[in-house]
């Protein structure tokens, strides 16, 4: 009796583990956006200059039109934006903290819209990549006996 | 009589260490005429000793339990690719992707290591050439299943992944999300040599359960099964329970390990990653100076240190002396291949002359009954 529990205990553990692995080791990719955003008939224009910071690095520099890109691991995620509207304007510094859906590998957070307050469905949506364009097989295995190879 | 006893020592230290001695007769022969620095050389030594030194720890405990070197740990390798194909997919990054490959791997290894223990309790005294052969027909079937089901039955979502044509893996999986992340964690500088302490520690603690888990009960009845399994079974020992737990562990083991090497590789050849990794080990550990039939955690250490600097020095001096790196290239493998060889004939020379020796004092025995009889 005492073994089967330490079993069960043993796998409940690992199984345990494995769920929190899963959540904190999720891997997002965050794309900045500064572009322009019609949102309820309303349009959020794209700013001059906006400098992204992700714990305290400068990820992207972003003028019109442009878009940056950031990695991040879990579901939460903070970043700070200096916005500076015109040229040898003082910049207005931003805090923001995310709460990241699970599904989504790539999510794009477009900064006006963002900046104005709107709700998460307004400034974030899926980056979803273009289908792959190649035709070529990869090189499938084969039954020959292989002499060397990386250690 | 002092001077026979202690050069016949000396022949007798030859003799037993011949493998290492060569080894490194050759590396102080390549290393003037390759001129690589001592800081390059001690880096790479380091990051293969860290890459691999646990897959061959999982070769010891097979080898405690008489079943040889154990062919069928490229079944924990398929395994832990497998783990990390998952895991990949799923877009765990990091120390937790390594954490959930290596969850992932653990009862998958367990599953073929049970199955190959079985095979190889039918097998008793082949065990060897009979792990080396499942380890092909689980080649087969760890093809059927990337190649054909993942996509199409196992759910892979990714395009990077799969194949274009919709189902099945692709050659190469990037494993650059979590490569080195173990390696870099803890890692210290040490006048040029970077070397990464998780990994270490971690490989250090692998030891440590091993030389505690000799002294248990299991593994105890481990070394008895190894040394004669019939005294073993009159003992009351469960022979086949022990051999088959041995194996597992063993699987297991081959997996984690396999999870340690590909991140510090960052990249897995989906088809070939595993198909060489038990061969390699093997090879690293009969160079330690390790046997068929009795290997230790020195030889792990002393076997990869010694095989690794040679795949360092080798291509570099192949190209030198003949101006041809896969002259050099070509050296590795024939060693490689050599030393198991090597290993195998003295092994079976050795178990005949002791059989011999048996026999012959049987004889004697039955000769001089004889005459007390007459």
């Amino acid at each position: 009796m005492r073994k089967i529990l330490f079993r069960v205990g043993a796998v409940l553990i690992l199984l345990i583990l494995a769920g929190i692995m899963m959540i904190v080791g999720r891997g997002h990719t965050i794309y900045f956006d500064n572009k322009t955003l019609e949102y309820n008939g309303e349009s959020y224009a794209a700013i001059r200059r906006i400098n992204v910071f992700v714990n305290g690095e400068q990820v992207a520099k972003l003028s019109k039109k442009e878009r940056g890109m950031a990695t991040c691991m879990g579901q939460s995620f903070s970043f700070d934006i200096e916005v500076i509207r015109e040229k040898d304007g003082e910049p207005e510094p931003y805090h923001f903290d995310l709460s990241l859906p699970y599904g989504m590998d790539g999510i794009i957070v477009n900064l006006p819209a963002i900046m104005e307050g709107l709700p998460q469905e307004a400034w974030m949506s899926e980056f979803i990549p273009a289908p792959p364009t190649e035709t070529e097989e990869d090189e499938l295995p084969s039954d020959e006996f292989e002499m060397g190879g990386e250690v | 009589m002092n001077k026979q006893s202690s050069g016949k020592k000396a022949l007798n230290f030859l003799g037993a260490n011949s493998v290492p001695i060569m080894f490194i007769v050759i590396i102080a022969v390549c290393i003037p005429i390759v001129g690589f620095s001592p800081t390059f050389l001690l880096n790479e030594i380091v990051t293969r000793l860290s890459r691999n030194a646990f897959l061959i720890l999982s070769l010891l405990i097979p080898i405690m339990a008489g079943m040889g070197l154990n062919f069928g740990m490229t079944l924990g390798a398929m395994a832990a690719e497998i783990a990390l194909i998952f895991t990949s997919d799923w877009q765990i990054w990091g120390i937790p992707g390594i954490v959930l490959a290596m969850i992932i791997s653990i009862p998958i290894s367990a599953v073929l290591g049970l199955l190959c223990g079985k095979i190889l309790n039918a097998a008793k005294g082949r065990e060897m050439i009979t792990s080396y052969i499942i380890s092909f027909f689980m080649n087969g079937v760890y093809q059927l299943v990337v190649l054909y089901m993942m996509g199409s039955i196992i759910p892979i979502i990714h395009n990077n992944i799969k194949l274009p044509r919709g189902y099945g893996v692709r050659s190469s999986v990037d494993l650059t999300r979590i490569r080195k992340s173990l390696d870099n964690l803890l890692a210290i500088n040490i006048g040029g040599v970077r070397i990464p302490m998780a990994t270490i520690l971690i490989i250090v603690a692998m030891c440590l359960v091993i030389i505690w888990f000799r002294r248990t009960k299991l593994g105890q009845d481990m070394r008895a099964v190894g040394q004669d399994m019939e005294v073993a079974r009159a003992a009351g020992i469960d022979v086949e329970r022990t051999r088959l737990i041995s194996i597992v562990i063993s699987t297991v083991l081959a997996g984690l390990g396999m999870v340690i090497y590909l991140q510090n590789m960052g990249d897995m050849a989906t088809y070939s990653s595993h198909s060489q990794i038990g061969m390699f080990c093997i090879a690293a550990l009969l160079v330690g100076g390790a046997s068929v039939d009795k290997a230790s955690i020195g030889n792990v250490f002393l076997g990869v240190i010694l095989f690794h600097t040679m795949f360092i020095l080798a291509p570099a001096a192949g190209a030198k002396i003949t101006g041809n790196e896969v002259i050099g290239e070509y050296f590795r493998v024939f060693v490689s291949y050599g030393v198991i060889t090597v290993a195998l004939i003295m092994y079976e020379t050795k178990k005949r002359r002791e059989k011999a020796g048996i026999g012959q004092q049987l004889a004697a025995a039955q000769r001089e009954g004889g005459v007390t009889r007459a």
